[in-house]
């Protein structure tokens, strides 16, 4: 222990000798650091961001369709609402909402345009916890009941139809017997959404409403569920699985979106990547000093090694000196980190590249998100690598003949 | 005409909390043509003096001229160019550039200066010659004694043929029978090209060619001997 | 820069070989990463562009004001298929098209799907698009008044429709009246990309005018360039050629597919964000690097100045040390960087998941980079300019040093 203190006596003051030496180093880590830190909590942010919209607009954290549904998204392909055992894991503890829905592709036709559309019969209530649209609603009202007789339709479409609340459209679909049924509605509500794709492409109506246009009784499309965390879906889409039995097809969110959910597997490879490849161009850096640093005390370390210092101790000193310099960089590295995303906590924006974002499925501001496990892998990363990266410069130290490295000019 | 002129030049350094006086009212006049040398003990003041003159050091007070040419007021560019010019210097450690061979550490004033590579190469080699180091022309410092790299020094201050030939303890390291010879090299150019040498030292073998012996103590004049050369 | 000092510089680099090869090192490291990744952009970029501009919008159209965000049918091209003739005879190329477009309920005996139906020339569509290519089964359209369309694949199989089949077409007309049609399923296409081969069907230009009675006008004239660098020269001429009076526009493919340009421009930023901290940590490398090499010769750097030597010159002495190791830097990133390139642009590029993300992008799973002079070049040499600029404060710091000082310091 009292060996310890020295050495780590002895490692402080060595890294004070060559004041700007250290300092720039100290300012490399530190600059590696922050960006591990903030590059990681942007791309998570926007990832998150992305995933979370994916999954309000859409699917919910787990999906019950016909097994024909995703391939023919028709109303031919319904199922029965949930009964029975199914209606039970429903009210479970890991469900957090869920709803049913009719939904099927249909044209929309104000007097001066013409649109294809996903017609969505909801359950408004119930919606109101799964999806956006209820909270999004800027003009008229959200549907009250099942069998609410309006429509609510987003911005940019009626822009496009050229209509406004409490004008009349007509919503053509196919009915259960392949003929086309189509229906007149009263637009009652006008949504935005953080998608342009939705805002344009999505009609919501009562869900009974629906079901009577198209004659499918009491059938339903899909089941959707939600949890308590999208990240962790498993035991969720398990218990619904089985419970929802063999006729449907019951599926988590990340297999119904394949791109939202190889991005955030794909994500999580990147950060450790980026990681790692931040540190690599670090380490060049940090070796090169100890390098110095050991070269400048050949014969300081022959002196303390004809001493009788062990070589095991110039070692420890050597990698004490590294891992004392990684810390600090760290330390200050980590508490810019946080303090650049903190202010920016209330998101960023990128509206100026808004529809390529959108092409990438994220929304036009990008909030940073800032997570423990990031912060603990970037400097976990830094140190254990750190820590190996020192020992090659430390070895050849402890290494040395000590009469040959006093009498060394 | 003088070659150097000083007027009452006062010099103290800080060394830690301790004042020092390296120069003290020195009034000197030195001929063209003059081998002058300047002797005292440690911390006398010769290598302040030396310094000053040579413009490396900026005296607190006093006034120096070269050739005439008032050189205390000068900025640090205009000094830099009279040393490339007008002034060689030769110090006590050989003072070389190491990873530059004999032949290199003498072209690379030369061409500092400006000179064309052919004229560099005709001058390197006729002054290694000189210096009695024909063939060792391509070695690093690392590979020559002392007293060869020494000669390079000297090679590399007189190879552009200044006025003024600064030295500051140049037999330090050397045996006697280099420091003889790197006198006698010392006196030809002396007679031949009329160089002006004022040389810093308290080596006896050096005081023996002066033509002038200025005596510091404490960073004063304390005694000017003439004498005829030995 | 002469000879000795530039010897002068190079020998200065090797007295402490494994410092010079450490920070080269770092350079190398860093370039490598650079040339990679800066070339995969570029090629998936070129690819993004590519097939999406040959899928969908090409490079150049003639539309009407206000078309390209409104889509509404009676935002016309007067004559369309004159002007597409006039404008092919003038510019003298044959990858220019005239199409209009409108949205109907396609029916087939079991189902109906609302979608967007283009008319197109079907002569000239197979030159300014990579649709007709596309056609895996039948054939693509041959006449311009046929009653025949192509549909995408996931719409023949939703549709449960094939070749030979009849659809009915309900729409619009360009008044607004209704406009209906029956036709014959002659071809299916598969582009890989899902909306289009879910969502879009193709019928002869002649045969969509009179449908929706179109009165000769269409929605749009196509215009692929050679080269995307000619986009722009190309539209200056097509707009030059358009006829007075009715107000036409002539849209490049970024003002059409902002969110492409968008897409590739958020990614390019992000991109830099981390090259730019790549440069600066090897810059922090160059920066230790020099100044230490300086403070080691403060003496040497004392003798010099004494014999006159210029602080001005000493510095450029060190920034040419430094251009020389980044030169050195640049040299092997290229080489290792350019090797992994050329292999990787012969074998391609991927990852787990790649493939899902690649689709939304109108991209293959397997991603080649592109083997080009930018590429290569400028990732390092933006690397080696930023190790000059780190050299400059321990070049200027020569400035302060004062040769009898300088000289007494240790070696």
């Amino acid at each position: 222990m009292n060996q310890f203190k020295m050495i780590l006596r002895l490692a402080w003051r060595n890294l004070w000798r060559n004041h700007r030496r250290t300092l720039i180093m100290i300012a490399a880590i530190v600059i590696g650091a922050w960006s591990m830190i903030f590059m990681t909590a942007l791309m998570r942010g926007m990832v998150d961001d992305m995933v979370a919209d994916g999954i309000s607009v859409l699917p919910g954290h787990v999906q019950i369709h016909h097994p024909d549904y995703r391939d023919d998204p028709t109303i031919a392909n319904v199922i029965a609402p949930p009964s029975g055992e199914l209606l039970e894991a429903l009210g479970g503890a890991e469900v957090v909402a869920w709803a049913t829905r009719v939904r099927v592709p249909a044209v929309i036709s104000s007097e001066r345009d013409t649109r294809g559309v996903t017609l969505v019969g909801i359950e408004p209530l119930r919606e109101r916890d799964i999806s956006f649209v209820a909270g999004d609603v800027v003009e008229g009202e959200f549907l009250t009941s099942p069998d609410d007789r309006g429509l609510v339709i987003g911005r940019k479409l009626v822009e496009k139809l050229e209509t406004g609340l409490g004008k009349r459209v007509v919503v053509m679909s196919q009915d259960q017997e392949n003929e086309i049924a189509d229906r007149g509605f009263r637009i009652v509500g006008i949504f935005e959404s953080k998608l342009a794709q939705y805002e344009e492409g999505f009609v919501f109506a009562g869900e009974t409403v629906v079901q009577k246009l198209l004659g499918v009784g009491d059938q339903i499309s899909e089941v959707a569920i939600l949890g308590s965390d999208y990240r962790n879906v498993e035991t969720l889409f398990r218990s619904i699985e089985a419970a929802a039995g063999d006729g449907v097809e019951t599926l988590p969110w990340n297999e119904i979106d394949s791109y939202l959910g190889s991005m955030l597997a794909v994500m999580d490879g990147f950060v450790i990547v980026f990681i790692v490849v931040v540190f690599l161009a670090l380490s060049f850096g940090l070796v090169n000093t100890l390098v110095m640093a050991v070269f400048e005390r050949v014969r300081e370390i022959g002196l303390m090694l004809a001493l009788g210092m062990t070589p095991r101790s110039i070692l420890g000193q050597i990698v004490t000196e590294s891992v004392l310099l990684l810390i600090i960089g760290l330390v200050i590295g980590n508490v810019a980190a946080i303090a650049t995303i903190e202010p920016l906590k209330d998101g960023i924006d990128v509206s100026i590249v808004g529809e390529g974002m959108e092409m990438m499925g994220a929304s036009s501001v990008l909030y940073p998100a800032l997570y423990l496990k990031d912060i603990v892998m970037a400097n976990l990363i830094v140190i254990i690598l750190g820590f190996f990266a020192s020992l090659s410069p430390a070895w050849r130290a402890s290494k040395y003949d000590p009469i040959r490295a006093i009498t060394k000019v | 005409m003088k070659s150097v002129t000083c007027k009452q030049l006062c010099k103290t350094y800080h060394q830690g909390e301790v004042e020092v006086i390296g120069l003290d009212h020195v009034d000197l006049e030195i001929n063209e043509g003059g081998f002058v040398c300047l002797s005292a003990p440690s911390g006398g003041g010769k290598t302040t003096l030396l310094n000053a003159i040579g413009g490396l050091d900026t005296p607190d007070s006093g006034k120096i001229w070269l050739a005439g040419e008032r050189i205390d007021t000068l900025g640090k560019g205009e000094l830099a160019n009279m040393r490339l010019h007008r002034i060689g210097f030769v110090f006590q450690a050989y003072n070389l550039i190491p990873v530059l061979t004999a032949r290199e550490n003498i072209e690379f004033v030369m061409e500092v200066q400006g000179v064309p590579a052919d004229e560099r190469e005709k001058r390197s080699t006729a002054i290694l010659r000189e210096v009695g180091l024909e063939g060792l022309g391509d070695r690093r410092p690392a590979q020559m004694s002392g007293g060869q790299q020494q000669r390079v020094a000297v090679a590399r201050a007189i190879v552009s043929k200044p006025a003024l030939v600064l030295a500051d303890e140049p037999t330090a390291n050397l045996d006697s029978h280099t420091a003889e010879q790197l006198m006698e090299l010392f006196v030809e150019l002396n007679e031949h090209h009329g160089t002006t040498f004022v040389i810093a030292t308290h080596d006896q073998r050096v005081m023996r060619y002066a033509k002038r012996v200025i005596h510091m103590l404490d960073g004063k004049v304390v005694d000017d001997e003439r004498r005829d050369v030995a | 820069m002469s000879n000795i000092t530039f010897r002068l510089a190079w020998r200065n680099l090797w007295r402490r070989k494994r410092r010079t090869w450490l920070t080269v090192g770092a350079m190398v490291f860093s370039n490598i990463i650079l040339v990679f990744l800066i070339s995969m952009q570029l090629g998936m970029y070129a690819m993004m562009i590519e097939n999406t501009l040959r899928a969908q919008t090409g490079h150049l159209q003639v539309q009407a004001p206000g078309y390209k965000d409104d889509l509404k049918m009676r935002q016309v091209v007067p004559d369309v298929i004159d002007l597409a003739a006039k404008l092919r005879s003038e510019i003298g190329s044959d990858e220019i098209a005239a199409r209009a477009s409108a949205f109907a309920l396609v029916s087939s005996e079991e189902r109906s799907y609302g979608l967007q139906i283009s008319g197109v020339e079907p002569e000239f569509e197979t030159r300014v698009s990579s649709l007709p290519g596309l056609v895996t089964e039948g054939r693509f359209l041959e006449d311009a008044m046929a009653e025949e369309i192509v549909i995408g694949s996931v719409l023949a199989r939703n549709l449960r429709t094939g070749l030979g089949d009849e659809l009915t077409i309900i729409g619009s007309g360009r008044d607004g009246s209704f406009a209906a049609a029956v036709v014959t399923v002659v071809g299916v296409f598969e582009s890989g990309m899902p909306d289009m081969d879910r969502g879009f069907a193709e019928v002869p230009l002649g045969f969509f005018q009179d449908t929706f009675y179109m009165e000769g006008a269409g929605h749009s004239v196509v215009v692929m360039a050679p080269t995307l660098i000619q986009v722009g020269a190309l539209g200056g001429r097509v707009e030059s050629l358009l006829p007075a009076g009715e107000g036409l526009v002539v849209h490049n493919w970024d003002v059409l597919l902002p969110g492409l340009k968008q897409a590739i421009q958020a990614d390019f930023v992000s991109a830099w964000f981390m090259y730019g901290i790549l440069i600066i940590l090897v810059a922090f490398s160059v920066l230790n690097t020099q100044l230490m090499s300086v403070l080691e010769r403060t003496k040497e750097f004392g003798i010099t100045m004494s014999l006159g030597v210029t602080p001005g010159r000493l510095g450029r002495l060190v920034l040419l040390e430094s251009g020389l190791m980044g030169s050195l830097g640049l040299l092997l990133g290229i080489v290792f960087g350019g090797a992994l390139v050329a292999w990787l642009g012969h074998t391609g590029f991927t990852y787990p998941g790649l493939e899902e993300m690649a689709g939304q992008f109108n991209l293959p799973g397997r991603i080649y980079p592109q083997f080009s002079a930018i590429g290569l070049l400028m990732g390092p040499m933006i690397v080696l300019l930023a190790s000059v600029t780190a050299s400059i404060y321990p070049a200027v710091r020569l400035h302060w040093l004062e040769p009898v000082a300088a000289m007494r310091a240790a070696e």
